[in-house]
């Protein structure tokens, strides 16, 4: 990536538009691509940006990476690309995803999965009894996989290893839809540490979160509340009228809607916690969902200005659509959506503007998106981006044709989690963050070296890249034997903006 | 009334008036000057630990001799001291230590551990996130540009070289900013050289981020500091395991009936006399070496090799505990006694005459249980100070207890003193930062002198 540019305004920030002039390259389909020979890098005149430099912005940010199918597509007309990649994201959304037969238990229907947690609990409690009087198994001896003891880590480790499968492969999974999947699991986060969401992250994920991606932001929300990792997660399942519990109240105000400076007080936490008590899971009776009204507090509560009384579990959807609605929601979620498509700061003009569409639109997130994909600031130079490990590892992925096997997944899950971006484990429900300043940290960029050189070994060459790079990092990589060259492709500097 | 009593009844009623004196007569913001040539960076070491999450103080300096603690916290708090190991273990007549804590006693009865029990943020703020946030650039309001604290105490040292090191996260809030620092991993990883090992593909990854621009920059820093990392603690690592051997061969000779132990095949002593010895010989007197103890340790290894390193961080999260929080034992427990032991590692590392090292989070949890055998969201909190030059085995600062009516909007622990006002104290003893400095990293913060004599003077 144009390195001596990063702090240059209206230099050209993407991989091919460096100010290096290029000779032709072929891609691996043997097409040509064209190439644009490029001012001096002393020049300050705003620089276009080539077709090739927007396709690796579109295909890195509105997915993960390009791979030699979706380069193609993406350069002949990256605008409509774009705007096609939020429609298709949305159909995806609305069917089934692929998941493949041997990992496929995850997405059980929810009161399937609490059946079986509660069975595994039952089983762990016998364990832990008989372990007391029995004798220590014989020396190599292993307990059986298949026992409902390890169920929950069966559903953490193929939850996770779908999310890689899923954000490395775009004939599998929409790319779009893989990013807004994590962008919203990342908002309304839940973390696999506790040991009552760890079954439910891939079911939470996959229905109440990519099915409602690209929907109205007020039923992706009111999934999120009625799930039972996230009822789990913030100790909402444990508060009721006997004993309030504030946990949910206050992140769903702080974090998942209006943000910590909308003016709301202590008082309004307090009183949204009670307005939503009762909202539970019922384990013993495999209910993944439960109002239960007699933990119900129904006496008067007045939020933001607003009275609730007495009308069970029609206080905590309405509370909850309210919040939705404010228009300090639509502008954290217009912020959030910014920095993580277009730039760590963004421009005002753009977040106001995605808060009116989204606000204009009672929060329709489709909406919203194609407003984001054809503003000017998605496509200006300047507005760079540096990839997160998860960008980063699934980049790699995705050159190689996806995760391959259980070793490329277990490479990449291993890598993400020393990297500080464990998949589901972020133990806090603010998510990750997003920006250059968090992960662009010295030692850990030699970190992803040890990734791509591993990962590298295992894969083809995709040559189908090398047009993105500058000249100087093709030349340098080609002096290298063909079992290193395609480790360098993924650790050199043009291979972490996207 | 015995003499501990008096000495702290005394104490409070020093302290009031001299902050009724010292407000009326001084109109400076920093109470005393830095001595003049002073040497900075050079002559001590800081190392902040923050728990993220915002622990419970209550549980870990256990108010004992107050009837509302008890009446508080039906569930959850932690019974008064009896000598067993069930119960809080008394430091004086106010405040006694978690059991879990034990670990730290030591430190306490030889004066170099102390607490100040109501600390906390300016302001209330029941947002983790914006008050870890506050606390890590030392200041309110919404600077999103602001530097860390460290990060700019790491500046006043004036060098090009790194004066910061972070264990663990990827890139803290408190060490941003101009300063160079070194950030490595959590756990094994830090010990590991990786691809960098190779010559050929290091010379090429060098080759590829041979350019002037930040990634470039960045990634050389990070290959010339892992590599220097990683060896050190390998090194180290290699050294202590042939320390053990030794101590275990020591062992044998001293002990002969050990030299006739008989080992099964895979070499596990037979009899439970013998395992225990070899379990102490493993270990060297010290439990294993997990979590933030291995980080700790990492912390302490790479700042005793490089002496421009100054300033340390570390974190520990898992503290928000909503439902089920325990007493003596349970989730609240495991995470103290993972501290304590942390700690005690730290100390090991961190006992020259000028190391200090803080304990410190965002704010503290409710006084009163909730309806889930937790805590919520509160204010006030203990800060913990370690260090030779810590005036410790006793507390310092204001306490009133926790009576409805001595509390913050009757639910917190009142924050008595801004977290600032400690860590000026701090700073000044450690580095002796003059005025300047003090402003520019603890920005519109006041010297407190309700909390002078919380260090000796060097």
């Amino acid at each position: 990536m144009p390195r001596s540019q990063m702090n240059k305004p209206g230099s050209s920030s993407g991989p091919a538009a460096s100010g290096r002039s290029y000779t032709l390259a072929i891609s691996s389909f043997g097409v040509l691509l064209a190439l644009v020979s490029i001012l001096s890098t002393s020049s300050a005149i705003a620089q276009t940006e080539t077709p090739l430099a927007s396709a690796w912005r579109v295909t890195s940010r509105l997915g993960y990476g390009p791979t030699a199918a979706t380069a193609l597509a993406a350069e002949a007309d990256p605008r409509a690309w774009a705007l096609q990649q939020v429609d298709a994201a949305y159909a995806a959304s609305r069917q089934a995803p692929v998941i493949p037969q041997e990992i496929s238990r995850f997405n059980q229907p929810v009161n399937d999965i609490t059946r079986d947690f509660r069975l595994e609990r039952e089983a762990r409690k016998s364990a832990r009894e008989q372990a007391v009087a029995a004798t220590p198994l014989a020396p190599g001896m292993q307990p059986a996989a298949a026992l409902p003891e390890g169920f929950s880590r069966e559903m953490q480790q193929t939850a996770s290893a779908w999310r890689v499968m899923s954000c490395s492969d775009p004939v599998m999974e929409n790319p779009l839809l893989a990013r807004m999947t994590e962008f919203w699991f990342n908002h309304l986060n839940v973390f696999i540490g506790k040991g009552t969401v760890r079954p439910f992250v891939g079911n939470y994920t996959v229905n109440a979160i990519r099915a409602n991606a690209l929907g109205k932001f007020e039923d992706l929300l009111l999934a999120s509340a009625h799930h039972p990792a996230m009822l789990f997660y913030l100790d909402q399942a444990q508060s009721n009228v006997r004993g309030i519990n504030e946990n949910y109240a206050r992140e769903l105000m702080e974090l998942h809607t209006l943000g910590v400076d909308a003016g709301y007080t202590q008082n309004d936490v307090r009183e949204l916690a009670r307005v939503l008590t009762g909202w539970t899971v019922n384990l013993p009776q495999g209910e993944g969902f439960r109002f239960a009204e007699r933990l119900h507090d129904r006496g008067n509560k007045t939020l933001l200005g607003r009275n609730f009384s007495d009308d069970g579990m029609r206080e905590g959807e309405e509370a909850i659509r309210m919040l939705a609605r404010q228009p300090a929601t639509a502008k954290r979620i217009a912020r959030r959506l910014a920095q993580t498509f277009v730039s760590d700061k963004p421009p005002a003009a753009l977040v106001d503007h995605l808060a009116s569409t989204f606000s204009n639109t009672q929060g329709d997130i489709r909406a919203v998106m194609r407003v984001l994909v054809t503003s000017p600031e998605f496509w200006r130079t300047d507005n760079t981006l540096f990839k997160t490990p998860l960008d980063f590892a699934c980049s790699a992925l995705t050159a190689g044709g996806g995760a391959k096997d259980r070793r490329d997944i277990q490479l990449t899950l291993g890598f993400l989690a020393q990297a500080g971006q464990p998949m589901y484990g972020w133990q806090t429900p603010d998510g990750y963050k997003t920006d250059a300043a968090t992960w662009l940290a010295p030692e850990a960029l030699t970190r992803r070296a040890d990734y791509a050189v591993t990962l590298g070994n295992r894969m083809a060459e995709p040559t189908y890249l090398q047009p993105f790079f500058t000249a100087a990092s093709r030349d340098r990589i080609a002096r290298e034997a063909p079992n290193l060259r395609t480790g360098l492709m993924l650790a050199s500097p043009d291979f972490m903006r996207k | 009334m015995d003499t501990t009593d008096l000495k702290v009844f005394r104490r409070h009623l020093l302290m009031r008036t001299g902050a009724l004196l010292f407000s009326a007569a001084m109109p400076r913001v920093w109470a005393q000057s830095a001595p003049a040539g002073a040497k900075r960076l050079e002559q001590g070491r800081l190392v902040i630990l923050l728990l993220r999450g915002a622990y419970d103080g209550l549980s870990a300096f256990v108010p004992y001799s107050d009837a509302d603690y008890y009446s508080s916290r039906p569930n959850i708090a932690i019974a008064a001291p009896d000598g067993s190991n069930k119960t809080a273990i008394k430091l004086d007549n106010t405040f006694a230590l978690h059991p879990a804590l034990s670990p730290l006693l030591p430190l306490w009865q030889q004066g170099v551990l102390s607490f100040v029990p109501a600390a906390g943020l300016p302001v209330p703020n029941r947002s983790h996130f914006a008050a870890q946030y506050e606390m890590e650039i030392a200041q309110g309001g919404k600077s999103s540009a602001a530097s860390g604290w460290l990060n700019k105490v790491a500046a006043t040292g004036g060098s090009s070289a790194a004066c910061a090191i972070g264990v663990g996260e990827a890139n803290p809030a408190i060490l941003a900013g101009d300063a160079s620092v070194r950030l490595i991993p959590r756990g094994q990883a830090a010990e590991k050289t990786g691809v960098l090992a190779n010559d050929k593909t290091r010379q090429a990854l060098l080759d590829l981020y041979a350019g002037n621009d930040k990634l470039s920059e960045a990634f050389r820093q990070g290959a010339g500091s892992r590599m220097q990392s990683a060896q050190e603690l390998s090194s180290e690592k290699a050294a202590s395991e042939g320390r053990r051997t030794m101590a275990a061969q020591e062992m044998v000779a001293r002990e002969p009936a050990m030299r006739d132990r008989k080992l099964d095949r895979d070499g596990t002593p037979a009899s439970a006399q013998a395992q225990n010895a070899q379990m102490v010989a493993a270990s060297n007197g010290a439990a294993d070496p997990v979590g933030l103890q291995l980080d700790a340790q990492h912390l302490g290894t790479l700042m005793r090799n490089d002496k421009s390193l100054r300033v340390g961080f570390l974190s520990a999260g898992g503290w928000d505990t909503h439902a089920n929080q325990g007493n003596a034992n349970g989730q609240l427990a495991n995470n103290l006694g993972n501290l304590g032991r942390g700690i005690a590692q730290l100390r090991q590392d961190f006992s020259e005459p000028g190391d200090v090292i803080v304990v410190m989070s965002e704010f503290g949890r409710t006084a009163v249980e909730n309806g889930t055998k937790g805590t919520d969201h509160g204010f006030g909190n203990a800060m913990w100070l370690l260090g030779n030059r810590v005036n410790g085995g006793r507390w310092h600062g204001q306490w009133t207890g926790l009576a409805r009516g001595n509390l913050n909007e009757a639910r917190d622990l009142p924050a008595h003193h801004d977290y600032r006002g400690v860590l000026a104290q701090v700073l000044r003893d450690t580095f002796s930062l003059p005025d300047s400095a003090m402003a520019s990293v603890l920005p519109g913060a006041r010297w407190d002198n309700r909390l002078d004599g919380m260090m000796r003077r060097a």
